[in-house]
């Protein structure tokens, strides 16, 4: 494209870079119409839902109040909630970092021709249904389920539980947020070069400063993406806890889903979206401006 | 609604413009002929299907009438299928179905809203069989939009073997030697009738100040970690995997899952427990009325109220049934099943959960949702 | 180095082992005979539900609006997505660092906020529900995946080939039939498949947009609650060899690209 080898190359503008600057903007403009449509409208509309009264629950009627308070109540009863979603979603992103990370080291370092077998293995169990994949861990994690019982013949007290526990919450957002770990952190591994590693191995470096000096700042950018990969969808997660959960192991998404669907309250649910979203926007934000978006694309 | 107005101009301009005519296509359901067919929505398993070459209820009535019948079992949840209708109806569009089955306080909230028609029951000779004590009942109190389709219990079911012991009252859920082996549901009425009777309450006018003990009993047993779960029609799949050792239940599933199960027993509190009903509405605008008189007549025939009562093992709410169940060898046991067929000691136990003013109903469901959601 | 060897070896084992932990449940209890509604408990081996795959024709319902919904989708969100990537990486564009964050928050939106904001719309504007806003949320969160996955490839490729297509004599848009469009074919699928995937298993956007439409998430989350039939793992294994199979394709393609 004529446009692209002008701008590339830098040159003075002339009449035929001028007459397709349009371009560009004509390639942009249907992408950049349905987000604005049904991305930037949608949120944008939330505003004047979420300080409103709802008229008929049921008709789904609302009447523009200014009313504030649904910001103070929502942030005020589901801040708990909130909180508990932060933390589990905080948790797994922990745990699958834990994971990953030397599962993305042998990948990347011990792989050898397997390598890219290794890495697609990572992804195939997610070509199953999400919802199929939670009914089979209620499956595994039952009270009389295979796992339990294994347990309990080496020793494991009775009446130990694992589903509909914290631990089955945290354990499955753990699960679902592995490949989004791996992918990044091994394609910011590969970009190390052997050499490099070699070289700072003949600086005298132990494999651990090798690793804290050298790999780990070199892989930042796929590990950060990998955290803002993981932590997000986490923390927004309706699946493992209506599973795999119990009461007392509910998240934002649940009460999101409840506020919507089952109490039809459309303005403090939209109050709620609103501020969850300032919370997730504030990371991506700050993590776009510090690394860019391409790591986020698992490419 | 000036901002609206607004929305709705930017979305005719710049959507469907972009999205074309595939878009509207797609957002428009087909629009039926008049000719003879009807189309039903109804709960999974909640009929006689056909099996072994016994034609089921729907074919018999394919047959019989040559009506063009679409049955399906696509019902499962009541919450989300008032979200699936409610924008068409609100808008005054008819829906997919001619007739659907409902439970009786969506009911009651459809006809409020003036979202039901009333039935064509004139057409309905076989109504006048229905059981007594479902007529003119307080979700319709006309008796004129809703005809029961079937009517049950909710009780405790348990599995005798993880309790250890028969349980006899509501405060066994709360036993602590059951700690997070128990669960209620999340169909509000079920659950909060039964805690209410057994704090000696009246649900046939129930207020939102009289629930509150019972609602602070419910919280403080799930903070505890007494209740392992609120669950749907799933408890079942949780009795039978021994997550559950009990749980609120509702009797046919009891019934019919106690054949897989021989372990599992179904108590009817002597505080007394809520008597539902699951109805069949037409929503506004139905076009087959005359086809869905002939499905209500039919169902309503004995004959063939026996054959779905045997099936699904809830409450007919047809009179007739039971003696015809009690003629044959096979099913005269179930014509002898109090679940099935409440005696006076039964009836007595069993209370309908009573009309909500809208106000004092979202009151309820945002309690209720502090607790199974919180 | 040994034992830490040793060490990072167990745990990429371990991890092998808990990924397909839950696959080997889904495999297996395709050959389960159930007693009763609910496949959950394994009773005996048989081939029958592999014989009658589409025994449950509600399940069959459910997929085939799936597969129509995630290739619409993916179809809508790679061609527009496809050509913001080429504006944003070959050229040069006022506001592009707006444009390209608009891109990235649907995707790192929290799924609920998306859902709870597209479900607003849709009710404040009486807009009725169903196939077509599916097909709006499903084209949404995929053009924001397609379109980035797009712009890395771009990003990678090297402009000078157009360039020197365009010096040989080649008008623009041959240039780029002849020279561009073959170097991103392999972008283009990939994009188109990951929006398909994603499509295809999306829940909670869908459960807020569905209105009667019943896809497939939608139908085994309400299967949940009243039969799980053993079509269900048998349908799910079938996804999971055909998926395997493409990315067994794609994998030899892209080595051989």
């Amino acid at each position: 494209m004529s446009a692209s080898r002008r701008s590339l190359r830098a040159e003075p503008r002339t009449a035929r870079t001028r007459r397709q600057d349009w371009l560009p903007w004509l390639l942009v403009a249907p992408g950049l119409t349905w987000l604005v449509l049904w991305f930037v409208l949608p949120l944008a509309q939330l505003l004047p839902v979420s300080l409103s009264d709802t008229a008929d629950r049921f008709r789904m009627t609302l009447v523009f109040s200014g009313r504030i308070a649904n910001y103070t109540e929502v942030i005020g009863q589901y801040t708990p909630v909130l909180a508990r979603s932060l933390v589990y979603a905080g948790a797994a992103t922990a745990l699958a970092v834990l994971i990953a990370y030397p599962l993305a080291w042998v990948i990347r370092f011990r792989g050898g021709r397997w390598k890219a077998v290794l890495l697609a293995l990572v992804v195939v169990p997610f070509f199953t249904p999400y919802l199929v994949r939670a009914i089979a861990w209620t499956t595994l994690l039952g009270d009389d389920g295979p796992l339990l019982s294994a347990l309990r013949a080496v020793g494991l007290p009775q009446g130990t539980r694992l589903l509909n526990t914290a631990f089955a919450v945290v354990g499955g957002l753990t699960y679902n947020a592995l490949p989004f770990m791996v992918l990044p952190i091994t394609l910011s591994l590969e970009r190390i070069p052997t050499e490099l590693l070699d070289a700072a191995r003949d600086l005298q470096g132990g494999p651990w400063t090798v690793f804290r000096r050298v790999v780990l700042p070199l892989s930042a950018p796929g590990l950060a993406a990998g955290i803002v990969l993981s932590l997000i969808p986490a923390a927004g997660d309706v699946v493992n806890p209506q599973f795999l959960g119990g009461p007392n192991n509910r998240m934002i998404g649940n009460v999101m889903q409840s506020l919507m669907l089952v109490q039809r309250q459309l303005p403090r649910g939209a109050a709620l979206a609103l501020v969850l979203m300032a919370l997730m926007t504030a990371t991506v934000v700050v993590h776009v401006r510090r690394h860019g978006s391409s790591d986020l694309t698992l490419t | 609604m000036g901002r609206r107005r607004f929305l709705r101009h930017a979305l005719l301009a710049g959507g469907t413009a972009a999205l074309g005519p595939a878009l509207l296509a797609a957002c428009r359901s087909g629009g039926g002929d008049r000719s003879r067919r009807l189309v039903i929505s109804n709960w999974p398993l909640y009929i006689d299907p056909t099996s072994d070459g016994v034609p089921g209820t729907v074919d018999r009535f394919r047959k019989q009438t040559g009506i063009e019948v679409s049955y399906s079992e696509d019902q499962n949840d009541s919450v989300a299928f008032f979200a699936k209708i409610q924008p068409e109806l609100s808008a005054g569009r008819p829906i997919a179905q001619d007739l659907f089955v409902t439970p009786y306080w969506l009911a009651a909230r459809l006809i409020r809203l003036g979202w039901a028609d009333p039935l064509p029951l004139e057409e309905v000779a076989n109504a006048a069989r229905l059981i007594p004590t479902l007529r003119k009942p307080s979700w319709d109190p006309s008796g004129r939009f809703t005809l029961p389709w079937q009517s049950g219990i909710t009780g405790i079911a348990y599995n005798i073997e993880a309790t250890g012991r028969p349980l006899t009252s509501v405060d066994d859920l709360f036993d602590p030697r059951l700690k997070g082996k128990v669960g209620f549901l999340t169909e509000m009425r079920d659950t909060m009738g039964m805690l209410m009777l057994a704090d000696g309450k009246d649900i046939t006018q129930p207020t939102f100040a009289a629930a509150e003990p019972s609602f602070a009993r419910l919280e403080r047993a799930k903070k505890d970690g007494q209740i392992r779960a609120f669950t749907g029609n799933d408890y079942q799949d949780d009795l039978l995997a021994g997550n559950f050792a009990a749980c609120v239940a509702w009797s046919g599933d009891v019934a019919q899952l106690a054949l897989e199960q021989p372990k599992l027993r179904f108590l009817v509190p002597a505080t007394g427990t809520t008597l539902w009903a699951d109805v069949m509405v037409m929503p506004k605008g139905a076009p087959h009325r005359r086809e869905a008189a002939e499905w209500m007549n039919f169902v309503y025939d004995p004959v063939h109220a026996a054959r779905i009562a045997a099936a699904v093992k809830y409450i007919s709410p047809v009179q007739g049934v039971q003696e015809v169940l009690a003629r044959t060898s096979d099913t005269a046991a179930l014509a002898r099943n109090p679940l099935m067929f409440p005696d006076r000691a039964m009836e007595a136990r069993l209370k309908v959960f009573g009309p909500l003013a809208p106000a004092e109903e979202a009151q309820f469901d945002e309690r209720f949702a502090s607790i199974t959601e919180g | 180095m040994r034992i830490g060897n040793a060490l990072l070896v167990g745990v990429a084992a371990l991890a092998y082992g808990v990924l397909f932990a839950p696959i080997a449940v889904i495999v297996v209890f395709g050959f389960n005979e159930p007693v009763g509604r609910f496949n959950l408990i394994w009773q005996r081996f048989t081939l029958e539900n592999w014989l009658h795959p589409l025994r449950d024709a509600a399940l069959n319902q459910a997929l085939a609006n799936s597969l129509a919904l995630a290739l619409a989708a993916s179809a809508i969100a790679t061609v527009l997505g496809g050509l913001m990537a080429l504006a944003l990486s070959r050229h040069r564009l006022r506001g592009r660092s707006w444009i390209e964050m608009l891109l990235v928050l649907p995707l790192t939106s929290p799924e609920v906020v998306l859902a709870t904001s597209l479900l607003t719309l849709f009710v404040q504007t009486n807009l009725p529900r169903g196939f077509g806003t599916l097909l709006i949320a499903h084209s949404l969160f995929c053009l924001s995946y397609a379109g980035l996955t797009l712009k890395a490839r771009l990003a990678e490729m090297d402009g000078s080939l157009e360039e020197a297509a365009m010096d040989l004599g080649a008008r623009p848009l041959r240039a780029f039939r002849l020279v561009t469009l073959p170097l991103i074919a392999p972008g283009l699928l990939a994009a188109f498949l990951l929006s398909f995937s994603l499509s295809l298993d999306d829940y909670i956007i869908s459960m807020f947009t569905a209105g009667e439409t019943v896809t497939l998430p939608l139908y085994i989350a309400g299967a949940f609650q009243r039969e799980i039939s053993p079509q269900i793992h048998v349908l799910a294994t079938m996804v999971l060899v055909v998926s395997v199979a493409l990315l067994g394709l794609s994998v030899r393609g892209g080595r051989s690209a």
